[in-house]
């Protein structure tokens, strides 16, 4: 029974981390937002960086599932 | 839809664009070191004709618009590094502006080169060779041996295991990120010929891609200035 295809199905749960990391960091966000909606700007910033650090964990998903799909 | 084939066409395709012969073995040179060297022409020739003809009083638009983009990225990489650390904020400019513009590639139809896992290899180990390379300059070597041991003793294989981890997930980051936007981009290309992919394209291949060039630029000034403080 080939099993590859399931391994990378199971990297794939990595997506479940950063969507809740996400998550978290934007409700926090909107929460900073509405205490001092002049420091906007720099939220903003910080928000972008954070989103894409927490995405990285989804991105190592993806890397590790295309690796065990494709690399020999 | 052959979903399986575009795949393995985009990932497993070869690689080497120029082979040379040597006596035993081989030395390739690959299509992603080709579309950087295209990207390091362009870049050099707008540089030239952005800083020629350069004058200190009654400066051209062309002057003016150059000085913006160099206060720009040294503002920001500047504001990064920190007070320390501002000797290192021209070499993160330029990284910052070679990544973005190696990310921007795949506007123009090529392949672009961070896809390629050797060059954001290189990329990452020019960084962690920087970063320690500055912690020794600043701190000393002698201080440097004995910062892998702080806060206590008991964190000393955490900090030497970072050596290799810091580099890795750099790499791997940047990486994922373009091949995952190129990936997503092909398959909706498959899927929907027109129109659609036009807007997506805005964020996969634009947005992501400057915002990525800025991570690592990011995350590595934040190295230096742990390094050196």
């Amino acid at each position: 029974m080939d099993l590859t295809a399931l391994g990378a199905a199971i990297a794939a749960f990595t997506g479940i981390g950063a969507g809740i990391g996400i998550g978290v960091a934007t409700a926090k966000a909107v929460d900073a937002v509405a205490r001092q909606p002049e420091a906007d700007g720099k939220i903003m910033k910080l928000l972008l960086l954070g989103c894409a650090l927490a995405e990285a964990t989804a991105i190592y998903g993806f890397v590790v599932s295309i690796m065990i799909l494709f690399a020999k | 839809m052959d979903i399986g084939g575009l795949l393995k066409e985009l990932l497993l395709e070869d690689k080497v664009l120029i082979h040379f012969d040597f006596m035993n073995g081989f030395f390739d040179i690959n299509k992603s070191i080709v579309v950087t060297w295209g990207v390091i022409a362009v870049l050099t020739l707008v540089l030239l004709w952005l800083t020629s003809n350069m004058k200190v009083h009654n400066i051209s638009n062309k002057q003016l618009v150059a000085e913006f983009i160099v206060d720009g990225l040294r503002g920001i990489t500047g504001g990064m590094l920190g007070e320390e650390g501002y000797m290192y904020r021209d070499f993160m400019a330029v990284v910052l502006v070679f990544i973005g513009a190696s990310n921007l590639v795949g506007l123009v139809g090529q392949v672009p080169a961070t896809m390629d896992l050797n060059v954001t290899a290189g990329l990452a180990l020019m960084s962690i060779v920087l970063v320690e390379a500055a912690g020794i300059h600043h701190k000393g070597f002698g201080k440097w041996l004995k910062s892998f041991s702080q806060p206590m003793a008991v964190v000393t294989p955490m900090n030497i295991l970072e050596l290799a981890i810091r580099p890795l997930s750099l790499c791997m980051r940047l990486f994922g990120n373009v091949i995952g936007a190129t990936v997503i981009m092909e398959l909706l290309k498959m899927a929907v010929p027109v129109i659609v992919p036009a807007a997506f394209s805005v964020y996969f291949d634009i947005f992501d891609g400057l915002i990525q060039a800025y991570v690592f630029v990011f995350l590595t000034s934040l190295y230096i200035k742990e390094a050196i403080e």
